[in-house]
């Protein structure tokens, strides 16, 4: 069974990019992304996606936690002199 | 001596890492939010869609953390377990103000036809993205488009994409089954890629 239908392909596509597909699946996969234009864009697509989803990172926040572990600390040792009363 | 992998030292420093945080060693819980504090607000963030709430969130979140330390058993690591608080309590908020957006019907199998050959063409990029969009712009766009992602595609591809949890640790951090997270970030990922290409699939 060489031949690998489309809709299977597209739900290979995370095995494959996670590095989790069989050399024998790779094979396939690749073989059949070389003779089907839609499954090759489909997965072009797919790709760069996901490699831009892993630079969305906290560069768009702003990076000041300070206040957010002040008032978690303050919590943490008003706890503490409870516990000791 | 020395024969300890990676793995097993890894291990045995996050033991004595909860020992400290157990025995309420300020400087062991302040560590730990310095490690962890931003990346969790960041994920509370984005799942909420509101900094000011998600701070809220997270304070509430970690001092509940604090209070519950006793509990942790080391089921999980330490970093499932911080993501599980933050998440369920974001996720309690979430439905409480009735946003929560559920994950549609999969689209994937509408694209194909009975003997799994696309129905029409996958269409190129148009939508909210362009092909000629350079990287900067596209990447705004996949920041902004995750944002919109129904909860159930957002929680998984934060953790998994942005914030690097493994397969383990995000079945952990969302309490589901180990069996699952493979199709449930095949599918978060199908649709954040529709939604960036504007593809209706
Ligand atoms: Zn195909």
């Amino acid at each position: 069974m060489i031949y690998l239908k489309c809709s299977k392909v597209i739900d290979r596509i995370s095995d494959i990019i996670d590095g989790q597909a069989s050399l024998f699946v790779r094979m396939r996969f690749y073989g059949h992304l070389m003779i089907c234009k839609n499954c090759r864009r489909y997965f072009n697509q797919f790709k760069t996606v996901h490699e831009l989803a892993g630079k969305v990172s906290s560069d768009d926040l702003p990076p000041d936690f300070d206040h957010v572990m002040a008032f978690v600390m303050d919590e943490i040792e008003k706890q503490d002199e409870k516990k000791d009363v | 001596m020395g024969g300890q992998s990676r793995q097993q030292q890894e291990a045995t420093a996050e033991t004595a890492q909860v020992d400290a945080l157990k025995a309420g060693h300020p400087s062991a819980w302040r560590d730990l939010l310095s490690c962890y504090g931003p990346s969790l607000l960041n994920y509370a963030t984005r799942m909420l869609g509101d900094r000011g709430t998600a701070e809220e969130i997270l304070q509430d979140s970690l001092v509940n953390i604090y209070r519950t330390i006793d509990r942790f058993e080391g089921h999980c690591s330490l970093k499932s377990w911080l993501y599980r608080g933050v998440h369920n309590r974001a996720i309690d908020e979430i439905r409480r103000r009735k946003r929560y957006v559920d994950v549609g019907e999969d689209g994937l199998e509408k694209a194909f036809d009975d003997k799994g050959q696309w129905k029409h063409d996958c269409p190129g990029w148009d939508g909210f993205a362009a092909k000629n969009f350079d990287e900067k712009r596209l990447l705004t766009v996949v920041g902004e488009q995750m944002n919109r992602l129904p909860h159930a595609h957002r929680e998984v591809l934060l953790m998994k994409e942005v914030e690097g949890l493994c397969a383990t640790e995000i079945c952990a951090a969302l309490e589901i089954s180990p069996g699952n997270p493979r199709i449930r970030i095949h599918r978060a990922r199908a649709a954040l890629r529709a939604a960036v290409v504007g593809d209706r699939l």
